[in-house]
């Protein structure tokens, strides 16, 4: 077959049918004994513990009340506050209520001691960054 | 011996000898799974150098397809050839292996160009004929490899391929096709043009 002529299936599949022959690999000796040690090693761990969920339960179904309580505080917060802001017949009224807001938050914020969980937020993310950096870990 | 050739002549010795060793792994004699390895190293030890062309990570591959075979024995489901079910884990495991971590291959187009001065005044000798055959479905996207690998090499049909694969018969298929029009469209140039002709016409042609 000249260079450039098509090859069609039939040649093809007698090529790669003669590739085949006789080029199967013999396992090594070792083989047999090397999978069943595995296997036994296997079979000798311990499975892996489940997850308690029995313990986990109520912690897991008050984590999700509390987010629930959060989420609907904050969308009650942001419906009463644009029901205020509705009304402003101007854009000076509309800075002076949105002003006014924002320090009426800040002021509860403070109250509530969001301050030091702001500084606590922060100091966790910078350990872990430390620790993961000394470690050699890439985010 | 191939896949299919074994397989068509062990097929209900094994699969009795199968089943009866399942059965006693699963009820707690583990010292029985030996002989599953025993009849199945080869054809999974082989699978696995086609796909990877190296002797000692296939050992590595086809070990880590008989422990998860020896986890999930329980998944076997008898409606299908315990080697069937074998083949399919093995050869998932090997294709997501190698994509993990791809075996040092070349593009067809690397390898299209013949190093082998031999090859401008006629063609290869034999040995580096298989070879370049070889290298040339190495070179292949994998998806076309996995395809061919089963078809030709373990001498699978379609449907076996594609239960193997956890593909349908129709992608296979088409997989196939793709991949032969890739191989036609190299190997004239690989092997030569004496070669070739040699390979695919033998003397009574000439």
């Amino acid at each position: 077959m000249p260079e450039g002529m098509h090859m069609n299936d039939q040649d093809l599949d007698h090529i790669l049918s003669r590739e085949n022959a006789g080029h199967d690999i013999v396992p090594s000796s070792g083989f047999v004994s090397s999978v069943m040690d595995a296997v036994h090693h296997e079979a000798a761990t311990p499975p892996p513990l489940p997850f308690p969920w029995k313990r986990a339960l109520p912690g897991l179904i008050a984590s999700l009340a509390l987010a629930m309580v959060m989420i609907v505080s904050v969308v009650r917060f942001g419906v009463h506050t644009a029901s205020q802001l509705v009304p402003a017949p101007s854009t000076s009224r509309f800075s002076a209520q949105l002003f006014g807001t924002l320090t009426h938050v800040f002021d509860a914020s403070v109250q509530m001691g969001a301050g030091w969980v702001l500084l606590a937020l922060l100091l966790s993310l910078v350990t872990v960054r430390l620790s993961m950096r000394l470690a050699g870990v890439k985010f | 011996m191939s896949y299919t050739m074994r397989h068509a002549l062990g097929a209900s010795r094994n699969q009795s000898e199968d089943q009866s060793d399942v059965e006693k792994v699963l009820s707690g004699d583990i010292a029985a799974f030996e002989g599953i390895v025993r009849r199945w190293q080869g054809p999974l030890i082989n699978l696995a150098y086609r796909f990877c062309r190296d002797r000692a990570r296939a050992e590595d591959m086809a070990q880590e397809a008989f422990l998860r075979a020896y986890r999930g024995l329980a998944k076997w489901r008898r409606d299908a050839a315990f080697s069937t079910w074998l083949f399919a884990l093995a050869t998932n495991l090997y294709c997501s292996e190698l994509r993990r971590i791809p075996t040092g291959m070349m593009s067809l187009d690397e390898i299209a160009e013949p190093r082998d001065f031999r090859a401008m005044d006629g063609g290869l000798e034999e040995e580096d004929r298989d070879q370049a055959v070889r290298r040339a479905v190495d070179a292949l996207p994998q998806k076309y490899r996995e395809a061919l690998i089963l078809f030709y090499f373990q001498e699978m049909d379609v449907p076996a391929a594609a239960q193997s694969l956890g593909l349908p018969a129709g992608t296979v298929k088409a997989r196939l096709f793709r991949g032969r029009q890739l191989l036609r469209s190299k190997l004239p140039t690989l092997l030569g043009a004496r070669s070739l002709q040699e390979e695919i016409c033998p003397k009574e042609c000439t």
